[in-house]
This record gives structure tokens, C-alpha cells and sequence, in this order.
């Protein structure tokens, strides 16, 4: 029940807190592009819902603004095996061994999601257009990304 | 906008065609003919109403939800995509009763559902949303009770409509109201646990318990509703295709549900009994915060197998959701017994004895972890079969096991009592004994000297009272993994005992046909093997190796009981004896049955006799070197 508050501790990069006092439940995350990669200074806003049994049960991450990232759906949903719970298997492929755990934090969430946008698994794809771009045509994939950087950031 | 924009031209059409009849019939009946006579007004009166039953449907809305949340709608929209499918699936099926009426009967059950379906999530959000105000509960509790009345009062309609009428369109709707009513009742049983959650500033515990029990139970009610329900479809019209979707839906669900509660109340038994509470020395090693819920750990904690420490509550309720350790995954249901030695010292060789695996690579090597072979030392007595502990004198064997021989020659083990497993199996010795020569002598005696050179049994933990119970249970073993591996060695043994009955009964054919004193090796055997009275007895029998086959029934029974209470009562670790003696009390032993007697070739007319006369020669050598070695363990045993 109780979710852990933390404006100050958290990692480079990230900044996270409820949206409002009232509903402990729905957070709202600002996640820089990490650096090196062809996300790099771009602010991504994401929302985060947790379940009423957190933190039995993963929160649910979505992305409120366009990103082309293999992992993440098209409409921001963001898919990494630590936020699914162990009974459901979207992609088919995890091992109950890399799923939700209630060791995992809010914290762990994002720097989960900071590495997933610096490596992309394209092994299994959320958004398989994403994937087969970041594959086959990089050049794109990275242009594609440098238009939602800038589009994150206003410009 | 659109839907505005759609709402009015709708009524303007309406208008309009009604306004035209009458402007052509100036008469209301007429107007009325003219307008169900004309498909294309009919068409625009159609569609009118389908506007009227959205326009109720939102009225109803904002009457009981207010405004919907994102996710309601989502969801709302989701779940009518698959009932307008399975409507229309339906209308397949009761094409001949199509009729305007059928439709609008349709059309009413999907707009209830539609109702049952909001009622769930926004109940669900209950939990979740910080402040629940008391317009809240109002138009819960209403929404509950109107539903509740319409789907009471449908199933009640179609129920006498069926006794009526006889099976018709109605039977589906009966069938899909009662569903909606075991939603109706969830929904109601979550809103009051939920409510009473909310009476508490501390969360409820028990909460999810009674959810998963409520799930199971209403699951079970709506799996048996579907079954019913295809059954009596498949009988009285057709195959239900617009059914197979929720019914193979609710029995997964029912299924996990089930799943769920077993494996959280192993995992949850398991805590409680096997787990050791988490001293504070303990807790104040270590960074004592409960990883579940982030609070200090002060009281109330258990202590996992891989050491990892949570609170009681919180790891109960993740059991509830899966069985492993939070922090490494352990599985909590595989993880080795915790050693019982943790508790009550035990002897050190008890050590040795618990099992690591109970699944055995193969029978032999696999008895040495097998806890079934440590006999409890007062052995209680055991129903029909022959107590066997009492040391009985020599000569006169339990009172149960002639008859049940006698009654083995004639009709093998078909009304006797189960005989005795130490025995053997006394079929196959009948049989023998009617079929072997006058030269069948003492088969007990070289069996177990065939027996012994495999004999890699452990030795039992020598003092018995020095266990618990708690020991003894895990010697023991409950799972139904060891209850099937001891009924798979007690096959195993059997079928070695029957295969040692038909070779010994081979050599003493051919013995007897060769003139070679057949009884003369096993004689040996027996008397290396146990020196004290069981030899005494073996004596006599095999010197009146011409007796009649009636008698030696008879005798080697007589013998074999002497051996094995001498053996026991010398607590030896002669393992076949041991076993032998322990069948009757061990779980899930079977008495043997004739099926798994394999059936044997009369070695009289077996062609390769003399090369199995060899190979058994040598045999009966070896065995006997074997058992002069055991001699000299037990003797050493003794001695100490």
C-alpha cells in the first residue's frame, strides 16, 4: 500500500512523483535520453498506474508522448519484462525469473527504462516496425529518434 | 458533436416519415398500417430506437456512474466487440425465431451486460481511489439492486416461459441471465469487502483470501451454469458456437482460480509450519526493512529458507499470487525440508537418512534415500494381515497363512483374505508347488540368497524414539511422488521375488532330472545366511524333500515366518526381510495382485535347460560366497 515518495534520491536522469496529492496511484515520470544514443536530450513524459495490490502486483508505464522505440508500443505502452506479472506472458519468451517481483522499485522501473532505450531488445518487439527499422535500416531509426527528441522537447 | 449531429438527424427522419403517413392516412390506425407496412419507415423507425437505447443507455449512466474513466470505456468497448459477435452467432442458430421482438430481446441483454460490466470496474476502482463519497455507495448499492431485480426477474421469466412453451430462445436467455447474475453477486461480495476494508484505517489481510474463495466459488457456479447450459443446447437445438468463447473463458479462470488456492495455502501451510520465525537478533543483522511493504520489520516475521526475511502478512499475501521468494525467486514449494535438526537434535546418522530427491535414477541406488525402510519400532497392528513382531514359535506359523494356502491351491487368491506381502505371492507358489516334482524343496531359502547380493538398503536409524514426529512425517514422506515410488518398488520387489520363484523352480526340475541333489546349494545358502533358528528349521524340511506337495505348501511358509521374525528381532539390516516385513504397514501399499504375477513357461518344457542349469550353478556359487561375507557382518553386529 504504501508507495515510497522519493523526489530527492531519484537517479540522474529521471524525475518522478504522483501526479496529485489525492491518488498515490498514478504517478507521472520525466525520463531523459540517455546519453550516446540516438535518444540523447530528448525529455520523454510517461505515466505510471499502480495496481491496488502494489507491490504485489507491477505498476503499468506508458509513454504520454510519440516515441519509435522497439519496446514500446504505439500507443506508449511500455514493454519490459519486470513489469509483467508472472502469469502473463505477452511475448512468450520470459522466464518467471526476470518478472515483476515486489524487490523491484519505482526506481528500478526507470532505470530499467533508461537502459531500454539506450540498448532496444528487438528480440521481442512491442512495436515490430520499430524493431525491423532499428535492424535493418539504423540510419532511419536514428532520424526517426532525433524527430521525437526534438519533438519532446517542444521544437 | 457527431453523435449529436447523428441523434438529431435521426429524430428529424423519424419525424418526417411519421409526419408523412399521417399526412397521407389523416387517420392514426391507418398511419399506423401504412408505417409497418413500408420497409423503408420501418428501417428509420428501427434506427430511431436503436437512438433511444443509447440515449437510456447514457441517461442510465449518469444516473448511476457519472462520468466514466478512461479505462471503464476501454474496457466497455473491448467487451462489446466479443458480445456483438457471439449476438450475432446467436442469431445464427435461432435464425427461424427472428423476429423484431427476438431483436430487441438481444438488445436489452447486451445493454445489461454492458451495465454488469461497468458495475465490476468501477467497483474494482473503489479500491484504488483515495475518497469514496457517499454518492458513491448510493449508486452502487442501487446499481447492484436494479440489476440484480432485472436478472432475478428474467431468469424467473424464462424459466416458466421454458415450463410453458417448451424450449425456445428463451433457454439462452435464461442461461445468460443467470451468468449476469452470479457477476452481479461478485461485484456485490467484492463491494462489501471493499467497504469493509475502507471501515479500517489498516489494510485488511484477509481480504484477498475471501476474494480468491469468492472467485473460486462463483467461478465453480458459473463453469457448472455453462456445461448445463451446452449440454441441454446440444440436446434440444444445436452446438452453442456463441458460447464456446465465455465458457472456455470461465473455466481457465476457474481453473487458475483453483490453482491459486491450492498453491497459496501449500506455500501458506508451509510458512506456518516449517519456517522459523526470525529472531531480532536476526532482524537487527541485517537492513530490516520488509521488502514487500518498505516498513521495519519488528515482530511478526518469518524467516525463509534462503534467508531472506519478510513480514508474516505481507509474504501471505504474495503467496497468494506466486509461490517463490521475493527477493531470489526461490520456489517456495521445492525448497528442501529445512533439516528438523535445526530443532530437536538427532542421532547423527539420521543425517544421512534424509531424503535429498525423492525421484529415485533407479530401484537400487535409489533405496538408499528411501525413508520408508526405517521401520518404526513398535509396529501397530495392521487390520487383516498377520501381525508379524510377536516372535511366534518356530514351528507354528500365524494362524491366517495356511488356510490362506490351502485356499491358494485351489482357487489362487481368488476369495482369500490379501495374504501376507512377506509372503510372496502365494498364486505363483501354488501353482509351483502343483507343478514341480517331488525334488521342490526350501524356494525361500535360495530366494533370498538371490535377494541379498542387491541388498544396498540403508541402515535404519537405530534409535527409533529419539525421533519426532515431525521426523518421522518427513521420513515418512506424504507427497504423492513417494507414495508412487514405494508402490513402484514394491513392484519392482515382486517382480524380483517371482522371478527368483521361477529360476529356483527351474533348477529343481532340473536338479530332479539330473539326480543332483538340487536341495544341497540352497541348503547351504540358508544356513549361511541365518545361523540361528531359522537353520534349525531348514534342517528338517530339506531332509524330507520327498514329502508331498501338500505339505511343502505348507512348510516354506513356516520357515520364512520364523526367519524373518528371528531377523527382525535380531534388528539386522537384512533388507528383503525388512521390507518384507514392513509392506503391511507401509502407505500405499497394494496387496499384490495376479495381474502383476508374470506369467511363467513350465521349465519342463524349456529347450535350453542344461545352459540355465549352469548359469544357475554358478549363480547359487556366487550368492553363497555373497552371503558368507553378510555372515560375517552379522556376526560382527553381534558381537558389538
Amino acid at each position: 500500500m504504501s508507495v515510497s515518495v522519493n523526489y530527492t534520491q531519484s537517479p540522474e536522469g529521471i524525475i518522478a512523483g504522483p501526479v496529485n496529492e489525492e491518488n498515490f496511484f498514478e504517478w507521472e515520470a520525466l525520463i531523459m535520453g540517455p546519453e550516446g544514443t540516438c535518444f540523447e536530450g530528448g525529455v520523454f513524459p510517461a505515466r505510471l498506474t499502480f495496481p491496488t495490490d502494489y507491490p504485489l502486483g507491477p505498476p503499468k508505464m506508458k509513454f504520454t508522448c510519440e516515441i519509435f522505440h522497439p519496446n514500446i508500443y504505439p500507443d506508449g505502452r511500455v514493454c519490459i519484462s519486470i513489469l509483467h506479472a508472472p502469469g502473463d506472458d505477452p511475448m512468450g519468451y520470459e522466464t518467471s525469473a526476470e518478472r515483476w517481483s515486489p524487490v523491484q522499485s519505482v526506481e528500478k522501473i526507470l532505470l530499467s527504462v533508461v537502459s531500454m532505450l539506450a540498448e532496444p531488445n528487438d528480440e521481442s518487439a512491442a512495436n515490430v516496425d520499430a524493431a525491423k527499422t532499428w535492424r535493418d535500416d539504423r540510419k532511419k531509426f536514428e532520424d526517426i529518434a532525433e524527430r521525437t527528441v526534438k519533438k519532446s522537447l517542444g521544437l | 458533436m457527431r453523435s449529436a449531429l447523428l441523434i438529431a438527424f435521426s429524430f428529424v427522419l423519424t419525424a418526417v416519415v411519421v409526419g408523412n403517413a399521417y399526412y397521407q392516412k389523416e387517420q392514426f390506425y391507418p398511419s399506423v398500417v401504412y408505417l409497418t407496412k413500408s420497409n423503408p419507415s420501418m428501417a428509420i423507425l428501427y434506427l430511431q430506437a436503436f437512438v433511444f437505447v443509447i440515449l437510456m443507455g447514457k441517461l442510465m449512466r449518469k444516473i448511476f456512474f457519472g462520468q466514466l474513466r478512461a479505462a471503464e470505456m476501454e474496457h466497455l468497448i473491448e467487451r462489446s466487440w466479443y458480445a456483438v459477435t457471439e449476438t450475432c452467432l446467436a442469431f445464427t442458430v435461432f435464425r427461424d425465431d427472428f423476429s423484431p421482438k427476438f431483436v430487441a430481446l438481444f438488445t436489452l441483454l447486451l445493454f445489461l451486460k454492458c451495465f454488469h460490466w461497468l458495475a465490476e470496474d468501477r467497483v474494482d476502482y473503489m479500491e484504488r481511489s483515495p475518497v469514496i463519497s457517499l454518492l458513491f455507495h448510493v449508486r452502487v448499492l442501487s446499481l447492484i439492486g436494479v440489476l440484480g431485480f432485472l436478472d432475478l426477474y428474467y431468469v424467473n421469466h424464462a424459466y416458466y416461459s421454458t415450463l410453458l412453451k417448451g424450449a425456445s430462445v428463451q433457454l439462452v436467455f435464461g442461461f445468460e441471465y443467470a451468468i449476469l447474475l452470479t457477476a452481479v453477486m461478485m461485484v456485490f461480495v467484492k463491494y462489501v469487502l471493499h467497504s469493509v476494508d475502507l471501515q479500517s484505517d489498516n489494510p485488511w489481510e484477509n481480504k484477498a483470501v475471501y476474494l480468491l474463495y469468492t472467485e473460486l466459488i462463483l467461478g465453480f457456479f458459473k463453469v457448472v451454469l455453462y456445461v448445463t447450459f451446452m449440454v441441454i443446447m446440444i440436446k434440444v437445438h444445436t452446438f452453442p458456437l456463441f458460447a464456446i468463447r465465455p465458457m472456455y473463458l470461465s473455466m481457465r479462470s476457474f481453473k487458475k482460480a483453483l490453482h491459486d488456492v491450492i498453491m497459496s495455502r501449500r506455500a501458506i501451510r508451509n510458512m506456518n509450519t516449517l519456517y522459523p520465525d526470525a529472531t531480532p537478533e536476526e532482524l537487527q543483522a541485517g537492513d530490516n526493512v520488509c521488502i514487500i511493504c518498505r516498513e521495519e520489520m519488528v515482530s511478526q516475521c518469518k524467516k525463509l529458507l534462503c534467508n531472506h526475511i519478510f513480514h508474516t502478512s505481507c509474504l501471505r499475501s504474495w503467496f497468494q499470487r506466486q509461490q517463490t521468494c521475493p527477493t531470489c525467486r526461490m520456489d517456495v514449494l521445492r525448497m528442501p525440508r529445512p533439516q528438523t535438526t535445526q530443532q530437536t537434535p538427532a542421532p547423527p546418522p539420521q543425517q544421512n537418512q534424509q531424503p535429498a530427491q525423492p525421484q529415485m535414477p533407479n530401484m537400487f541406488p535409489g533405496m538408499y534415500g528411501m525413508p520408508m525402510w526405517a521401520p518404526p519400532p513398535p509396529l501397530p497392528p495392521r487390520g487383516e494381515v498377520p501381525p508379524r513382531e510377536p516372535p511366534t514359535p518356530p514351528q507354528s506359523p500365524p494362524s491366517t497363512t495356511p488356510p490362506a494356502q490351502g485356499q491358494a491351491a485351489g482357487a489362487p487368491g481368488a476369495s482369500a483374505p490379501p495374504p501376507p506381502p512377506g509372503v510372496g505371492s502365494p498364486p505363483l507358489s501354488a501353482s509351483m508347488a502343483a507343478g514341480a516334482s517331488a525334488a521342490y524343496a526350501n524356494p525361500y531359502s535360495s530366494m533370498f540368497s538371490y535377494m541379498t547380493p542387491f541388498a544396498g538398503f540403508p541402515q535404519p536409524p537405530q534409535n527409533m524414539q529419539g525421533l519426532s514426529e515431525e521426523e518421522l512425517a518427513t521420513m515418512e514422506g506424504r507427497e504423492r511422488q513417494n507414495v508412487e515410488a514405494r508402490i513402484q518398488w514394491l513392484r519392482d520387489i515382486q517382480a524380483l521375488l517371482d522371478g527368483a520363484m521361477v529360476l529356483i523352480n527351474q533348477y529343481n526340475t532340473v536338479a530332479a532330472q539330473t539326480s543332483i541333489p538340487g536341495i544341497a546349494v540352497a541348503q547351504t545358502t540358508q544356513s549361511n545366511y541365518s545361523p540361528s533358528s531359522a537353520s534349525n528349521t531348514t534342517q528338517p524340511t530339506n531332509s524330507n524333500a520327498d514329502k508331498t506337495s501338500s505339505q511343502y505348501k505348507e512348510k516354506p511358509i513356516s520357515k520364512e515366518e520364523t526367519k524373518s521374525n528371528t531377523l527382525s528381532s535380531e534388528q539386522t539390516n537384512s533388507s528383503v526381510d525388512e521390507g518384507l516385513s514392513e509392506l503391511d504397514g507401509a502407505v500405499g501399499y497394494t496387496p499384490p495382485k495376479e495381474e502383476f504375477i508374470p506369467e511363467w513357461d513350465d521349465p519342463r518344457n524349456e529347450e535350453h535347460q542344461d545352459e540355465l542349469h549352469k548359469i544357475r550353478h554358478r549363480r547359487l556359487q556366487r550368492f553363497s560366497e555373497d552371503n558368507n561375507s553378510i555372515k560375517k557382518e552379522e556376526d560382527d553386529l553381534e558381537m558389538d
